[in-house]
């Protein structure tokens, strides 16, 4: 089990830092009545906004309904999701709503979700608790006129310490002092990010060097990642993959394709890399971020041990990508000549004639008097006829 | 701004005189511009209430102090045997609006 959930705590009381904000939080609860502005909780991510709106919603008798900002981002949504639970609150014992991520709805992925959102807040029945990472968008600075912010900060490194030593103790477990400082340091303030680090190492797995193993590189990370003596070791490996996860998926993809490795393997490989593609794209056309804390569990699943895998950065093999880049241009040209010739577009030589032509010429049926510069080209396509 | 009156800083404890440039606060006195943006700030302990010690702090280069959660502990309260249940102890009686019945 995850650190981070294990040691989540059960009272708002308990949580670490940020108590004059948990203090605001309650004494905003505590007074709360109809009409009362929601409040707008600001923080970077891992810090305890989710939990202390859980915590909350446990002390105060509450049922929380959660939402996040792809259940918001259109007014049809928020008509249809919160319209019921303002309107008959008294059918639904006791709802308190937390919309998590507000921040997430921007640009192309708001369609009317802001304004309605608005809408919503200026006259809520039940409580209402909102979490964002910033406040910085334009849209944030209308939201957060109609609330009451609270800032949630990171923690100072010497209270992580406090904790980490704790969660140690009670794990039963040991790390050297430089690790510790090193966990602490890396984690920025972030308690999930702490307990995360501190697993991980706690699992067996030595980073390679001094250097930041949050900031690994994508070759290196890759081939540390089929190198891995254990599953878990891959696990930290992928983790400190902090890239893109459109670019961790591709650079997972290019390095399978292009190793060679049986084809069982590789069938089974490229299923993984397929499951973890359906996610990302259900992540962009939802806009549901949340569910990016699973690719890294799908992806693991590529983990096997001795698998002769290497980092490649394309997803051909060499020869076949340097004869596509060059030899692909020449085509390119050689169309342009043949389009003008036969009155047709050039990519229609491409695509329909040039196998016939190159089949005519082959059998000397066809005599196109074309530059020498084209012979070498012509004679390499004719050569891959079959 | 310019000071309107002679004060005495209250970080070098020197003379501010009328029409010098310096920062005043109600209640918290005057202090020279120069001695203002020297200044470092200090967290507090929430255990003794007394400074967190953050300029001989382990952590000092990479603690942003202006950007964290407002109350640390100092070496002293961290090298206390339970540490960890005097933070608690200390947040209850500190914040008593989260002890919370259930």
């Amino acid at each position: 089990m995850m650190w981070s959930e294990k040691h989540r705590p059960k009272k708002i009381v308990d949580m670490v830092g940020n108590e004059e904000a948990r203090n605001s939080f309650v004494d905003w609860l505590v007074k709360w009545k109809k009409g009362a502005k929601p409040v707008l909780l600001i923080g970077p991510p891992g810090i305890g906004k989710t939990t202390l709106a859980q915590l909350a919603a446990r002390e105060f008798g509450y049922d929380m309904i959660g939402l996040n900002a792809s259940d918001v981002r259109n007014k049809a949504n928020i008509e249809e999701l919160l319209s019921p639970l303002l309107g008959n609150t008294s059918l639904l014992g006791r709802p308190m709503i937390f919309v998590d991520e507000v921040d997430g709805i921007h640009g192309r992925a708001d369609f009317g979700g802001t304004e309605a959102l608005l809408k919503v807040l200026k006259e809520p029945t039940i409580p209402m608790i909102l979490a964002a990472n910033s406040d910085q968008s334009d849209k944030m600075k209308s939201i957060k006129k109609t609330t009451k912010p609270i800032y949630l900060k990171p923690l100072p490194p010497r209270l992580l310490s406090l904790y980490l030593s704790k969660v140690l103790k009670e794990e039963g477990a040991k790390l050297s002092p430089g690790t510790t400082i090193k966990i602490i340091v890396e984690s920025r303030g972030d308690i999930r990010s702490l307990l995360n680090m501190a697993q991980a190492q706690i699992g067996g797995f030595d980073p390679p060097t001094e250097k930041s193993f949050e900031r690994l590189d994508v070759e290196a990370a890759i081939n540390a990642f089929f190198k891995a003596k254990s599953k878990e070791e891959a696990q930290v490996v992928l983790y400190s993959l902090r890239i893109d996860p459109r670019e961790k998926i591709n650079a997972f993809y290019s390095s399978i394709v292009t190793s060679n490795l049986p084809g069982g393997t590789l069938a089974k490989m490229l299923d993984v890399i397929s499951e973890a593609d359906v996610l990302y794209g259900k992540i962009m056309r939802t806009q549901e971020w949340r569910l990016l804390r699973y690719l890294d569990n799908i992806l693991l699943k590529l983990y096997g041990e001795n698998a002769q895998v290497q980092f490649s950065q394309y997803n051909l093999p060499w020869p076949l990508l340097n004869r596509l880049r060059w030899d692909g241009r020449t085509i390119k040209a050689l169309s342009s000549v043949l389009a003008k010739r036969f009155h047709v577009s050039q990519s229609t030589i491409a695509t329909f004639y040039l196998p016939y032509i190159l089949f005519c010429i082959k059998n000397k049926k066809l005599d196109i008097e074309i530059s020498s510069e084209y012979s070498e080209i012509i004679q390499k396509e004719i050569d891959l006829l079959k | 701004m310019p000071m309107k009156f002679p004060g005495t800083c209250i970080i070098c404890s020197q003379k501010v005189e009328v029409n010098e440039i310096g920062f005043w606060a109600k209640g918290l006195g005057v202090k020279h511009e120069k001695c203002a943006s020297q200044e470092v700030k200090e967290l507090k302990c929430i255990i003794c209430g007394g400074p967190a010690g953050c300029s001989k702090c382990e952590f000092t280069d990479d603690c942003d102090r202006e950007k964290v959660s407002e109350f640390c502990v100092c070496k002293k309260c961290e090298g206390l045997a339970d540490s960890f249940a005097q933070y608690q102890k200390a947040v209850q009686k500190n914040f008593s609006l989260l002890n919370l019945k259930q």
